[in-house]
């Protein structure tokens, strides 16, 4: 598996390099603004956290505009592994997009301060970027192998607003779980829980997906 | 033909091999044929025969419906990567990403091939003149095609699998690349493919000739069987109809003259004396089969 890594990084790598650029002057404009109303780094922490592993999941289409999608099936490599090779890109790109997250969080707390009313809410805005995003990969890889590339735009769009409504819906359902004042306690656990979720359903679309994959003819 | 490894004296071995696609109403029907090592098979159809259908059954791309085929004296699944190891596939148009450049490419095949030679593929840039930093979209059809066949080359196959690997070059680049193709079957382990419309250039290099047409096969031989064994009677039509049903593999009506296939000219020559026979070629050979009646 980890022998396609450099495959799905080459693939990946001008559609990331693009998003660099433009995380890094975001993230610069964001750090130099005042965060005394935070939106601005929430959007920001949300873009790069989903941003990243979600542009490298969607460059899997562009193997399908050539034969490479197939030649790479007359390689010495097993199906499943071609499949875990992209579950596990994108939790490396996840692992980039946390890391921009960490420095722009950490630079703008440094500058002008904390600016959010609970200690927890940092903590709840990494659940969310990391929970949408594993949400959006667990979506899309088995709706594109089964779908196809010449469906990969929809595809795209609702593994997005699927991955985002999943984990408003399970937000949902917590809060109902719990009363409306929640200790830290409370606030860190509901977050847990709901990044184990999302872990889970990022799990469980591999082997999905390595069985949607095994059927599909070239 | 050599016997190697015990029994075996086949690179790939195809029996009885079917696969359909309902939607399209096209069926493989049972394609069976086998590649000796040390040798080129011409695999020779028209567009939509099936050539490209066999080979993904061949390499697993497409789920065959019923028959076996083995490579190498195995029949290959998804896990037997180390089979895989051991075939080079070109297939027509681009088979690699046009962002790359063919260094990338070199960076992405050594991890995917444990015998990748790096070097060997440099030789191969530097003899076919391509440039490894130049992104592949920037490359002719002509050299994408040469990139193919160096990158399948470069993890030391054994066996190559050529799908139309020759079609988008011209005459020169098609001459040299022939070439290359013969030195690699020097090596006795070695074996070709080689799928294509372009029958000229089968007729150089290839030793075995197998036709399909329409999902079937309709001959299979030695080259030179065909070339110098084979011929076409030139016939009238009270000619053609003293002519033994037996004899004729195919025939062709073309305004008064009717060209007749026959697998034994000289014996043809010698029963009907007063028929012109001609030697024919492969191109000649297709046109009879596929657009001639059989009786």
């Amino acid at each position: 598996m980890r022998r396609l890594l450099r495959n799905n990084f080459y693939v990946t790598l001008a559609d990331a390099k693009a998003f660099t650029v433009v995380a890094v002057l975001l993230g610069v404009f964001v750090v130099a603004m005042d965060n005394a109303v935070p939106s601005l780094l929430i959007s920001y922490l949300m873009l790069v956290m989903i941003g990243f592993p979600f542009s490298s999941a969607a460059s899997i289409r562009k193997e399908s505009a050539t034969k490479w999608e197939k030649y790479k099936l007359t390689a010495p490599v097993k199906r499943m592994d071609i499949v875990k090779s992209f579950f596990v890109s994108q939790l490396l790109w996840l692992a980039v997009g946390i890391t921009f997250a960490g420095m722009g969080v950490a630079l703008s707390v440094a500058l002008h301060g904390y600016p959010f009313d609970k200690d927890t809410d940092i903590f709840m805005l990494f659940v969310t970027g990391i929970g949408v995003s594993l949400f959006v990969g667990a979506v899309f890889f088995p709706m594109y192998f089964l779908g196809g590339e010449e469906r990969s735009t929809v595809i795209m769009i609702v593994s997005l607003l699927g991955g985002i409504g999943i984990f408003m819906g399970l937000t949902t359902l917590v809060n109902k779980v719990y009363p409306e004042n929640m200790t830290a306690r409370q606030i860190v656990m509901s977050g847990i829980f709901m990044v184990a979720c999302s872990a889970a359903a990022f799990a469980v679309s591999c082997p999905l997906t390595v069985w949607v994959f095994k059927k599909k003819e070239y | 033909m050599k016997e190697r490894k015990g029994h075996m004296e086949n690179i790939l071995e195809l029996h009885n091999l079917t696969k359909s696609y309902p939607k399209s109403d096209f069926t493989l029907d049972q394609i069976s044929f086998s590649l000796p090592y040390g040798s080129i098979l011409g695999f020779v159809g028209e567009n939509g025969a099936g050539k490209t259908t066999t080979i993904n059954c061949i390499l697993n791309t497409a789920a065959k419906d019923g028959g076996t085929v083995k490579l190498f004296g195995e029949e290959m699944g998804d896990g037997d990567t180390d089979i895989r190891e051991k075939i080079g596939v070109v297939y027509d148009g681009d088979n690699f990403p046009g962002f790359w450049t063919a260094k990338q490419l070199s960076k992405v095949m050594a991890r995917l091939y444990q015998n990748w030679d790096e070097p060997l593929f440099r030789d191969y840039l530097e003899r076919f003149q391509l440039p490894s930093k130049q992104k592949i979209m920037h490359y002719s059809r002509g050299m994408t095609m040469k990139l193919a066949i160096a990158a399948a080359l470069s993890h030391h196959p054994e066996l190559l699998i050529l799908d139309e690997a020759t079609s988008g070059l011209d005459p020169v680049m098609r001459d040299d690349m022939l070439d290359v193709f013969l030195e690699f079957v020097q090596e006795e382990n070695h074996a070709i493919l080689l799928s294509s419309h372009i029958t000229s250039d089968l007729e150089k290099v290839a030793d075995y000739i197998t036709f399909i047409h329409n999902g079937r096969l309709i001959l299979t031989a030695a080259k030179d069987e065909l070339i110098y064994q084979y011929a076409v009677l030139r016939c009238k039509e009270s000619q053609f109809q003293a002519l033994d049903k037996e004899d004729i593999l195919a025939y062709r009506k073309r305004d008064t003259q009717i060209d007749v296939l026959v697998a034994d000219g000289k014996a043809a020559q010698k029963k009907y004396k007063d028929v012109v026979a001609d030697h024919t070629s492969v191109d000649e050979i297709m046109l009879l089969l596929v657009k001639g009646e059989r009786v």
